[in-house]
Parts: C-alpha cells; sequence; structure tokens
C-alpha cells in the first residue's frame, strides 16, 4: 500500500470511530517489536489536535506460535480497556480497527508522554524522585492488573506453573538445543512448581522498558501482548530479574527491594505475597529469559540480524542469575 | 627417529608458517576503529548497531583465546563425573539426558560446580562484566 492510501485508510479510519475532520499530521513509524508496528501521529478531531499511537500487528509466521501465551493487538485493547477500567494506568484506547477500515489488525490509543528506556529510568537524576514511588506503584498496579475479572477477557490462554514450565521445555525441544545448565533450570523448575496457586489475569511482561515513567513515577503500562491467565506470582518474580535492573543495584527494576514490593501488593490486593513463591517465578523467570535469548538469537541467525542475532550469547546471563538464586546468593 | 627429523619437528610445532597479525590483533584493531573513530560520529540507530557490533567482535576475540582451553576443562570434568571418554558433544548430551530424567540429583555438588564452570566460561567468553557483580 502506498503512503497516500496509507494515509486515507487512516484518516477514514478515524473519522469513523473517533470523529472528523481526523487531518494526520507528524505521522511516524517507531521502532517496534517482531510482532508489530508502532505509529506515532496527531489528528485534528472536533476542534482538538489529539496525539496518538497506533499499532498495528505485523504477519509473521512463527511455527512456535500457540505454544507460550501470546495476543494480537485487537486483544490487546481488549485486555487495555478492561485494565482501565479497574484502575490500571493501561493506554487509553480510543479505537479496534476492524476488516473495513483496511489497515490490518490493530488499535489507536492515546499517546502518552514519558520515557521507557530503561538506563535512563535507573540511572537520570531526573527520575530520583520517581524511582522513590516506583516500588510502591508497581505493586499496586500488579494489584489491580490481577484484579480484572478473567471472564472479560476470555482471549486469554490459560497456563498454570506446570503447564507454562512444560510449554517452555517445548520450545527448547523445538529447537533441539541441549545445554546442560538450561535443562537443570528446567528440571529445576518442573519439581519446585508452587503448589498452591491463584488463578488470575497475569500481564507477563510487566517490567522496566515497558513502562512510561514520568518524573513523578509510572504514567502507563505498555505491552500487552504476553498477556494470559495464570499465577499472579509471576509478575512480582519477572519484575525482579537482573537483566530488567539495566545495572541498577536494587532487586526491583534497579530501584526498589523485594520486601518493599511484596508489602506494597499485599497492602494494595489483600493476598499475602510468600517469598517463596514470589522466588520460584523469580528464578523462573530468568530461565523464561534464557529461552528468550535461544528464540531471538535463533531469528536473529535466520535474519541474518546482527543486534538479534547477538542476543544468543546472552542466554549464560539468566542462567547465571538463576543458579544464584536458587542457591541463596540472590 | 633420525636425528636429522628432530629440527624439522621442531619447525612444524614452534615456526609453522602463520598469517600476520594474528586475529586477535586485527579483532582488536576493527574494535578499535568502530568504538573510537566511527561511533563518535553516529547517532541512533547506526550508532546502536555499532555498539553490537563492536560487542560481537570483542566475543569473537574472547572465544579465540579463551575456548580451547575451556573445552579441555570441560571434556575432563565431564570425563570425571560420567566416569567414561567421549566427546564433548556426546558427553554433553549425555549429561542433559541425566537431568532431564531425573537420573542425576539436582543436588549433585560435582553437577552443580560443574555447570557453573560451564557458565563462568561462557559468561568469560559472552559478557565478562555479568559474573563481576553478584546477584542481589
Amino acid at each position: 500500500m502506498s503512503d497516500g492510501e496509507f494515509i486515507k485508510r487512516l484518516r477514514a479510519a478515524l473519522v469513523r470511530h473517533i470523529g472528523g475532520p481526523g487531518t494526520i499530521h507528524n505521522l511516524q513509524r517507531l521502532t517496534g517489536g517482531a510482532n508489530r508496528t508502532t505509529m506515532s501521529f496527531d489528528a485534528d478531531i472536533g476542534h482538538e489536535r489529539l496525539e496518538l499511537v497506533m499499532q498495528l500487528s505485523a504477519h509473521v509466521s512463527d511455527p512456535l506460535s500457540g505454544i507460550t501465551p501470546e495476543i494480537g493487538t485487537a486483544n490487546q485493547a481488549r485486555l487495555m480497556m478492561a485494565a482501565q477500567r479497574v484502575g490500571v494506568p493501561a493506554p487509553k484506547v480510543l479505537a479496534i480497527l476492524e476488516p473495513s477500515d483496511q489497515l490490518g489488525e490493530g488499535y489507536i490509543a492515546l499517546r502518552i508522554a514519558g520515557e521507557t528506556l530503561g538506563p535512563r529510568i535507573v540511572r537520570d537524576d531526573r527520575f530520583a524522585p520517581a524511582r522513590k514511588v516506583m516500588t510502591r506503584q508497581c505493586g499496586q498496579i500488579l494489584a489491580a492488573i490481577h484484579r480484572i475479572e478473567p471472564t472479560e477477557v476470555p482471549f486469554l490462554m490459560e497456563q498454570n506453573a506446570a503447564e507454562h514450565v512444560a510449554a517452555h521445555r517445548r520450545i527448547v525441544d523445538y529447537y533441539g538445543f541441549r545445554l546442560p545448565a538450561l535443562e537443570f533450570a528446567l528440571r529445576w523448575a518442573e519439581l519446585n512448581v508452587p503448589s498452591k496457586q491463584r488463578r488470575t489475569v497475569v500481564h507477563g511482561d510487566f517490567r522496566v522498558g515497558n513502562l512510561i515513567v514520568g518524573d513523578e513515577g509510572i504514567r502507563c503500562v505498555l505491552d500487552w501482548e504476553l498477556a494470559q491467565i495464570g499465577d499472579p506470582m509471576q509478575d512480582l518474580g519477572w519484575l525482579c530479574i537482573r537483566t530488567w535492573r539495566f545495572g541498577g543495584a536494587a532487586a526491583v527494576g534497579g530501584f526498589g527491594s523485594r520486601e518493599a514490593l511484596y508489602a506494597a501488593y499485599e497492602d494494595a490486593s489483600g493476598h499475602a505475597v510468600e517469598p517463596g513463591h514470589a522466588r520460584f517465578w523469580e528464578a523462573f523467570g530468568n530461565v523464561k529469559w534464557a529461552i528468550d535469548c535461544l528464540r531471538l538469537g535463533m531469528r536473529g541467525v535466520q535474519e541474518g540480524q546482527i543486534e538479534r542475532s547477538a542476543i544468543g550469547r546472552r542466554i549464560e546471563e539468566p542462567l547465571w542469575d538463576f543458579f544464584n538464586l536458587i542457591e541463596g546468593r540472590g | 627417529m633420525h636425528l636429522r627429523n628432530i629440527p624439522l619437528i621442531l619447525s612444524c610445532e614452534t615456526f609453522m608458517p602463520t598469517s600476520i597479525p594474528d586475529v586477535t590483533t586485527l579483532l582488536t584493531a576493527a574494535a578499535k576503529y568502530l568504538e573510537q573513530e566511527l561511533m563518535p560520529t553516529l547517532s541512533g540507530y547506526h550508532r546502536f548497531q555499532t555498539r553490537v557490533t563492536v560487542n560481537v567482535l570483542n566475543i569473537i576475540r574472547r572465544e579465540t583465546e579463551l575456548r580451547v582451553a575451556q573445552e579441555a576443562d570441560e571434556l575432563n570434568r565431564l570425563r570425571r563425573m560420567l566416569k567414561h571418554d567421549g566427546t564433548l558433544e556426546a558427553l554433553n548430551d549425555e549429561l542433559c539426558e541425566l537431568i532431564r530424567t531425573g537420573q542425576i540429583d539436582l543436588d549433585n555438588a560435582e553437577l552443580r560446580a560443574h555447570l557453573r564452570q560451564s557458565l563462568a566460561d561462557a559468561l568469560a567468553i559472552n559478557n565478562p562484566k555479568w559474573t563481576l557483580v553478584e546477584n542481589r
């Protein structure tokens, strides 16, 4: 589709879903993930100029799709709307695209200003006040996400902890990749699956890098594509893995302590956090990131792309952290 | 063995013709150019990709320097632990199978020390900084 045709269709979609005249300004393609394209633009709606983003699903054929939870952009939008209703600072969705829009699968949301780059959030002086409140905010936001009524988001895949571990084993087997330390970590996870789990909506990728942060703290939670129904402690563990600390020393995103996170979550949710249970998910989070490194590295090799290929060489980082965690050196 | 053969053998081992400069020197020079001369002139996407490329060249250099000795050590540890000989690949596959099927206890101290050493070796090539700061 030509740029002119694309803008014509986008304007028609704006008029249909949000309002006219729908004149578009400053259209920019932002760096997107592998599975989607993100665009930023401003649009005249009524007498206002709205700052907007659009996310479109990219068509990738992934032989591993469906093994672990993953949702397309339209369902991400539906989930973000449900999250907004329980007070989660998710992107405010203005339109979910329809086939008649001829733009593909996607949604349009209000654009939110702020910083997403991990190293800046963790190190810049400017975010020092934000870092003071973010641990508490993370606990509160996760508690709210876990309050979303699962029946409102029936499109989410459900995996309990054992099923989630088994799904990741299948990914490793698909590649025929054999690394004794990874085998050890998977076996450990199989043997240490938490016996008691609640069953809630889980964000699946809640971490620094997927949060829009302002000077005052967290403004918005992004990247809902790995959402699922599962053990809510998964989100608390994932937030603590070292890769997402971006060089910061503290466990929670480089800025907070686990204890403070657990306390904030308990206050906001009314559910006690058993530290060993959260630690299981932190340990298994490291295993998941190791497997992601494998997966991204293999994709990079296929594409002949250096940045993604090099991620394959990061697989030992989370496995090293995994051993520190299970041996109490974490 | 005839005495006259000795210098020949020695010459094969010590004076075998090799290209100059060696791989380490070339990679160091390439990384230095990219990092110190090219990168300051770049921004955004290309600056980032160049940073990644410098990292990759450094990985290749460290692998060239370290991997042969690491593999010999790894093979020795595997032979000791599994109590028989084999190729590195075959012994690693066997260890994976033992772990996966529960035939080796996860609390086995020799196993844990071996896996940690193998990870430390790989990190010494792929990202030496990672093991410097202990995980908190």
